[in-house]
């Protein structure tokens, strides 16, 4: 009998990911906390919660017992907010080998340790075969069955070819490449570019000033991406400018909701209490933030954004530093030429 | 005292007709069967050949027959080609193979230490090798684990000493003594090839490039790991030129110990486990750190990648460096490092490895498809590379800080603080005499060994008991008396309130071994707080 894929996460992604491989054929154990959604899940196969008006694969079998994955399960995907990773993963551990591979599509960072995802499946798990998944995927979309493409990143073989064989269908292509590094910064620091690209929406700019961002926002991801080890060409495939793209062109990605929702004057306790999944921009801003000062990275976009969001600051104010201080007025840049 | 004679090594040479004979046919069976693959494979070897040999004229007739062969070998019949690869590989494998002779065993772990002894103790009779090399780490694992499977010994590698060290040490911890590849170079090194030759080291013949060559040695070291040899490895590859710990590793050879765990897996076999213990060597002073640091500093592509004319070929250095360093209260640090299996992970004395949160893994999984063991080159050449890495950072945890590292750290910073955007080329020709305030060099290994501390702390990197307790100015008088007694001048020397610096070439030497760490930190000019906009 062919084990089932272990999906960990009842979020929008991860339940249109557990979907997907159901679509495709395969035998889905999902897992979640929420009992609710299990039992609505296992009984009406939908989740009005995060996938609302769409009905889901009867293949997939959701459940709250986090023990039956690592027993049942060979490939496991997990869709769980960065900040409770370690803590799932730490648990899961318990009923994983080093026969499992662990493939993650979590984007951000640690906060406080400033570590990768792989990292802390490494640390959390006997597992070495470890991916991550990451692209331009807006979970309703893909649920929708629209077409999209996303990138498995792993330094195993099998990690890919096993992700490839549950999630190509009609609809879904999977590139794989090792760039471990690379897809894990891609996918984080975009966020970043998607609260900042909301901003400058809510305030009424226009495509100009998105593609100022964008552009330059891809600089400043590929410069802290090298800095741990990425390699430069990444960031142009679909894990880097692919998905900075679909998040900042998007009103439905969650962190351009919220940089949209400041320029029009919310505050961020107010923004935050209204949502019902994590923006993982908000915390990724702090930590690359922080990181970047003590290793001296030169991230404008980050540093104003971060000012926004923890300091406070109108948007406007920072905005305008942005573009007048002196310090960027003649810059030139040594990566891509003078500009 | 366990009964080494049980040990694996001391069978060699009954089994090295079975060894040799399975090295040859897993040699050509990874060639292939069709008329094509044994083709290029003769031809790879005489390419390879013929390169090397290009301009020799000591091998002007061997020259002449691989180009001979070389132009002919499309129009050799099959027959001709099968025996020619054999006579090859054969030729390979006999070249390689080791020896070993219990009696110089005897002779090399009884007579030669108390010779050594007697060079360096003086008045001091009751001194011995003991007293002068502390081995210290994971000793008891080692020793634990050697009846468990089959460990490969890693350790940093800065002297021709090291295989000797490493040699006395096992049998100082009631080991066996362990194989290893050495530089077939070495063997024309007459004290070295006396012991080298009967004690089971294999010979490397780093000058033979072709992949027939490389592959007969990968299959060698595998073979003799399937049958539970314990094997040294120094995966530096070569000695360090820099005089730093290795971080980038060579991983040829170490890819063997999985293909062995596997192969024996799949067969069955008792005890399939391969252990991996890294340690590090710590020297005062380094033999042939004068020799290293010139190929070093010499422009990159340059330099040697093997050595054959240096301290340790001359027996008169060896003695000397023996009476010296050891002669007052010299002293070496063996560090063993925390054992792993293959995969990097933790193994405690019971041969059980654990994940980094404590819990047990069951190895054979990271090898399993479908529930059974399998090679997988591209995966396997994966899990090697990051076995490499946890071995460098073992190396970087267990590098034992001596008063001359220190010693040497501090006053290179300071040279080079002092001299700002000058580069290492620049620093080593500084004309004239150059001198550091006395006053600066102890403010400066004060600040050093505080930020040390907190690096002990952090589980980063170990201390002698010297660094560790004695006072600044006892660990500089130190590092000060080993600077004066073995190289060619006085590295440093204090004169009055300044200290004089007359090689810096091996004070970079010296301090490279403690690069890595960010120390280099405590001495730049603290940078101006970034402007924020």
């Amino acid at each position: 009998m062919t084990p089932s894929v272990g999906i960990l996460g009842g979020g929008s992604w991860g339940t249109a990911l557990a979907n997907l491989v159901g679509c495709n054929g395969h035998d889905v154990l999902h897992w979640m906390r929420d009992a609710e959604t299990v039992a609505q899940c296992n009984t009406y196969h939908t989740n009005s919660k995060y996938l609302a008006g769409l009905s889901l694969s009867p293949r997939v079998e959701a459940t709250t017992t986090l023990s039956r994955i690592g027993r049942e399960c060979r490939l496991i995907i997990v869709v769980v907010p960065s900040q409770s990773l370690r803590g799932v993963v730490g648990e899961l551990g318990n009923d994983l080998d080093g026969g499992h591979l662990m493939v993650h599509a979590v984007k951000g960072f640690e906060t406080g340790t400033f570590k990768r995802m792989s990292t802390i499946i490494r640390e959390e798990t006997p597992c070495k075969k470890i991916g991550v998944l990451s692209g331009p995927n807006l979970a309703r979309e893909v649920a929708e069955g629209q077409p999209s493409a996303t990138v498995v990143a792993s330094k195993y073989r099998e990690v890919i070819e096993a992700s490839r064989k549950v999630l190509v269908g009609p609809t879904f292509r999977v590139y794989g490449n090792s760039d471990v590094i690379g897809t894990e910064t891609g996918g984080a620091l975009k966020n970043i570019l998607a609260i900042a690209s909301g901003l400058a929406m809510g305030l009424g700019f226009g495509d100009n000033t998105k593609s100022l961002l964008l552009t330059r926002g891809l600089v400043e991801i590929s410069r802290l991406g090298m800095h741990l080890g990425a390699q430069e060409r990444t960031f142009s495939g679909l894990s880097g400018i692919g998905d900075l793209m679909a998040t900042c062109f998007s009103p439905l990605s969650r962190n351009f909701q919220v940089g949209q929702r400041l320029a029009r004057g919310e505050t961020m306790e107010q923004i935050v209490g209204a949502m019902n999944q994590v923006a993982e921009g908000i915390k990724t801003t702090r930590a690359v933030h922080e990181y970047g000062q003590a290793n001296q990275l030169y991230m404008p976009i980050t540093e104003g954004v971060f000012k926004i969001l923890y300091e406070g600051i109108p948007p406007r104010d920072v905005l305008s530093e942005l573009m007048e201080s002196s310090r960027y007025q003649y810059e030139v840049d040594p990566e891509i030429g003078v500009d | 005292m366990p009964d080494l004679t049980q040990s694996r090594i001391f069978h060699l040479n009954d089994e090295r007709p079975a060894i040799v004979a399975d090295v040859i046919a897993r040699t050509l069976a990874g060639v292939g069967a069709t008329d094509l693959a044994i083709e290029l494979a003769i031809n790879d070897t005489a390419f390879m050949e013929i390169a090397r040999l290009e301009g020799d004229e000591r091998h002007a007739d061997r020259l002449q027959e691989w180009k001979e062969l070389y132009r002919t070998l499309g129009r050799r019949g099959r027959e001709e080609k099968d025996h020619i690869l054999k006579d090859l590989v054969s030729g390979y494998a006999r070249d390689i193979v080791g020896n070993f002779d219990p009696r110089v065993y005897r002779f090399a772990t009884g007579v030669v230490p108390r010779g050594l002894t007697l060079l360096f103790k003086g008045q001091n009779s009751t001194v011995g090798l003991a007293d002068r090399i502390t081995l210290q780490g994971h000793t008891e694992e080692l020793k634990a684990l050697v009846n468990r499977g089959t460990v490969i010994l890693t350790p940093t590698h800065s002297s021709n000493l090291d295989s000797i060290v490493v040699g006395w040490a096992l049998d100082a911890l009631g080991l066996p003594p362990f194989t290893y590849g050495a530089g077939k170079n070495l063997f024309s090194n007459f004290l070295l090839s006396f012991f080298m030759a009967n004690l089971g080291a294999y010979k490397v013949d780093r000058r033979l490039k072709d992949k027939l060559y490389k592959d007969t040695l990968k299959h060698y070291s595998t073979v003799i790991l399937e049958k539970g040899y314990h094997s040294l490895f120094f995966p530096g590859g070569t000695r360090s030129r820099s005089g730093g710990i290795e971080r980038k590793l060579k991983l040829g050879l170490m890819g063997t110990g999985l293909t062995a765990y596997i192969n024996n897996l799949r067969a069955g076999r008792p005890n399939p486990n391969v252990y991996v213990v890294p340690m590090t060597i710590n020297y005062p002073l380094v033999l042939e750190g004068s020799t290293q640091i010139d190929d070093y500093l010499k422009i990159a592509g340059k330099s040697r990648y093997i050595i054959e004319d240096d301290e340790s070929s001359k027996l008169g250095r060896i003695v000397h460096y023996t009476k010296e360093v050891l002669g007052f209260d010299g002293r070496m640090f063996l560090q063993f490092g925390q054992p792993m299996d293959l995969f990097g992970n933790r193994v405690d004395a019971q041969g059980v490895s654990y994940d980094m949160r404590g819990r047990p893994i069951d190895l054979r999984k990271y090898v399993e498809v479908n529930g059974e063991p399998v090679h997988d080159a591209h995966r396997d050449a994966e899990f090697t590379r990051e076995l490499g890495s946890a071995i460098g950072e073992a190396f970087s945890r267990n590098n034992v800080v001596l008063s001359t590292h220190m010693a040497a750290f501090v006053a290179f910073e300071l040279l080079k603080a002092r001299h700002p955007g000058l580069d290492i080329y620049h620093l080593v020709r500084l004309p004239g005499d150059t001198f550091l305030e006395l006053a600066e060099v102890y403010e400066g290994m004060e600040r050093m060994r505080d930020r040390l501390v907190i690096e002990v702390a952090a589980g980063r990197i170990l201390l002698s008991p010297t660094v560790q307790s004695e006072s600044i100015e006892h660990i500089l008088r130190t590092a000060q008396r080993y600077f004066t007694m073995y190289h060619e001048k006085p590295i440093a020397a204090l004169e009055g309130e300044r200290v004089r610096l007359n090689d810096v070439k091996l004070l970079f030497y010296y301090h490279n071994r403690l690069t890595g760490y960010g120390l280099e930190s405590l001495f730049t000019p603290r940078q101006e707080e970034r402007v924020v906009a």
